[in-house]
This record gives C-alpha cells, sequence and structure tokens, in this order.
C-alpha cells in the first residue's frame, strides 16, 4: 500500500504551487502515470481523496489521471513496440535489445486553481 | 480558473534526497547495495554471512528496515558489522528521508559499503530511490516459482537475481529454470546468483563479486 506515500508526495507538491500562486481552491490536478509503475490507481484515488479531506485548499479536488502505456523501441530492428507483462522482446525480429519509449512516467502535469487575483477579476468583469 | 503547470515527477522530492545520498557516499568512496525481497526469502542471513565471509576484508555497513523490532539489526550487528535500525511503524517501503537520517549514526570512516536491507516486500520498494548503485532482489525455493512474472517491476528495476535456499530443491516443487527464464525475460541483464545461505553453497562467488562490486569504479 505505498500509495498512500505517493498520494502524500502529490499532496505536498500541490499544496506547496497552490501557496505559491496564492491559490483559494484546487479544482483538479493532471497526473501522467505510466504502466510500468506499481502504482494501482484505483487506491491512489482512494488515498488522495482521504488526504484531501483534511485541507479546505483541495477539498473536492479532482485527480484526473492519463496512463501511459508502457511501450519499447528495438535498437535492432527500430521498430517501436508495446510492452506486455514487462517482456519487452520485440515482436518483428525477436531481439531483446531495446530502449523503453514510455510506461515509467509519474509525474505532475498540472492543476486547475482559483486564485485571489481570478476571484477578484470574476468580481469586475469589466476590468 | 487559471491551469497552472507543475511538470514534476510525483517522487522528485525522494529522488532528491536519493541522488544527494548517492553522490555523497560516492564522494567517500562508498558503494551502496539495496536489498529486498519478499519476507522470508533470507535477507538478513545472507547479510549475516556475507558479514562473516567478509570480515576484515570488507568495512560493510548495514541500515535495516523492519516495520517493527529491532531483532534483525541485533543479528547483524552479533556479526561485527556498523547496523543502524529503521522501523517504518508500518510503512511498506524504505523512503530516502530515512536513509539520510539514518545514515547520521553511521560511521562512514569505517566503511566501503553500505547495504541497505529494504522491507520485505516485493511492490512498493521498487518506486523509491534510496540512492543505491545497485539493486538486488531474492527470491527463494520456498516461495512459489512464478514471482517474476507477478512482480515484475521489482525485477525490471533490480540488477541482481539471487535465488536462496537451493538446498531445499529436492523437497519442493520450485522450478529453478523457469524462474531464471522468466526474469531474464523481463531484464535481460541481470546477473543471477544461486546460493543456499543455510549451507553455503554459492555464497563464495556471491561474496567475490561483491568485494569486486565495492571496490569498482571509485
Amino acid at each position: 500500500m505505498h500509495e498512500l506515500a505517493i498520494a502524500e508526495s502529490i499532496f505536498d507538491a500541490v499544496v506547496a504551487k497552490a501557496t505559491e500562486c496564492n491559490a483559494t481552491r484546487v479544482k483538479s490536478i493532471r497526473l501522467k502515470i505510466g504502466e510500468a509503475t506499481s502504482i494501482e490507481i484505483d487506491s491512489l484515488t482512494f488515498c488522495f481523496e482521504m488526504l484531501i479531506d483534511l485541507d479546505p485548499l483541495l477539498s473536492r479536488a479532482q485527480l484526473l489521471i492519463d496512463t501511459v502505456p508502457h511501450r519499447a523501441r528495438c535498437r535492432h530492428c527500430d521498430k517501436e513496440f508495446a510492452v506486455i507483462n514487462f517482456i519487452a522482446q520485440c515482436p518483428t525480429c525477436h531481439e531483446w535489445s531495446n530502449e523503453i519509449v514510455s510506461g515509467t512516467e509519474m509525474q505532475i502535469l498540472e492543476m486547475e486553481i482559483d486564485s485571489a487575483e481570478s476571484d477578484h477579476r470574476s468580481e469586475h468583469p469589466g476590468r | 480558473m487559471p491551469k497552472v503547470t507543475i511538470a514534476q515527477n510525483i517522487l522528485a522530492a525522494n529522488d532528491s534526497i536519493a541522488l544527494h545520498i548517492k553522490q555523497s557516499l560516492a564522494a567517500r568512496g562508498i558503494r551502496v547495495l539495496n536489498i529486498m525481497s519478499s519476507p522470508g526469502a533470507g535477507k538478513t542471513t545472507l547479510l549475516e554471512r556475507t558479514i562473516e565471509r567478509l570480515r576484515g576484508q570488507l568495512g560493510i555497513g548495514v541500515i535495516e528496515g523492519d516495520i517493527e523490532t529491532s531483532a534483525d539489526a541485533e543479528r547483524i550487528e552479533a556479526r561485527g558489522a556498523e547496523t543502524v535500525q529503521i522501523n517504518t511503524r508500518g510503512a511498506c517501503h524504505l523512503e530516502a528521508h530515512m536513509i539520510r537520517d539514518a545514515l547520521q549514526q553511521v560511521d562512514l570512516e569505517r566503511i566501503e559499503l553500505l547495504i541497505i536491507e529494504n522491507i520485505g516486500n516485493l511492490v512498493c520498494p521498487a518506486d523509491w530511490n534510496l540512492g543505491e548503485d545497485m539493486r538486488a532482489v531474492i527470491v527463494s525455493t520456498s516461495e512459489g516459482d512464478d514471482k517474476p512474472a507477478k512482480y515484475p517491476q521489482m525485477f525490471a528495476s533490480s540488477q541482481i537475481l539471487i535465488v536462496n535456499k537451493i538446498d531445499l530443491l529436492p523437497y519442493v516443487d520450485y522450478n529453478v529454470e523457469k524462474v531464471k527464464r522468466q526474469a531474464l525475460a523481463i531484464n535481460p541483464h541481470l546477473r543471477l546468483f544461486e546460493m543456499s545461505c543455510r549451507t553455503g553453497e554459492g555464497l563464495d562467488t556471491w561474496c567475490d563479486w561483491l568485494l569486486s562490486f565495492a571496490r569498482s569504479d571509485k
């Protein structure tokens, strides 16, 4: 159950950035998670929802997760292929030598916020 | 409703501490090995046997990760290695800040090799860098022989695979060749060791390699 620790890492990074941006509320957070990581998306979402209940800045923030397929490129024939169950043998030339193209991502991409400035602007649409 | 770009690795905070550990230990000529396995595969026994055999040849420090108790650290310390116990109080893996804090208690002048014994778990430790130069995963013949296929990320992220308890092979339905085949399909670069920490078989080869690892490229 290391998803709780992962959720805490996301929480800390988002709170730091939101504070820096004078956010009054974080509405959504977009993540990119590769298939080749050992993160279980449902557990992560569950842990994250548990954490954000503790902080008014993030409460009701939605976690949007882009999953990225595990893919590799063969060093022998240069073809890109899907890695199934971590077995990275080229289906074309059956060589094992390859480089991983995607699937190991574990990134916080962006967040959508309400900030003191945007609240101010929306209260004075004519400005 | 502005969008704010963050573009940061989720584990960036952990990774930056891990990099700092790796660089500061490398500067002292200390190499770091992170040992992982399921509970009961023989991590602590391997450490005991390794330390006994390399005593007087190689200064070894051990950071011992356990959820509770200092039982394993006491076993290791009794063999004469610098040992620090980390209790994670429920957490299923070690994180870099725990290693950074534990290192405060290690006499770095006395060691050339730091071995970190991770929490017994084949899933979670794989995602957390601890500043190690190499990762070793241990499987044992008293477990099922499908561990690489079931926990591929652990085998994909390690450089060494140890098959332990080979003395039990006559009594268990464990196919070593199948394990090696599965593991090498996931990670063709794995270096393999087969051993029995009980009888000592394979330990000389392991210790020779460990000695050359600890003394290489400094």
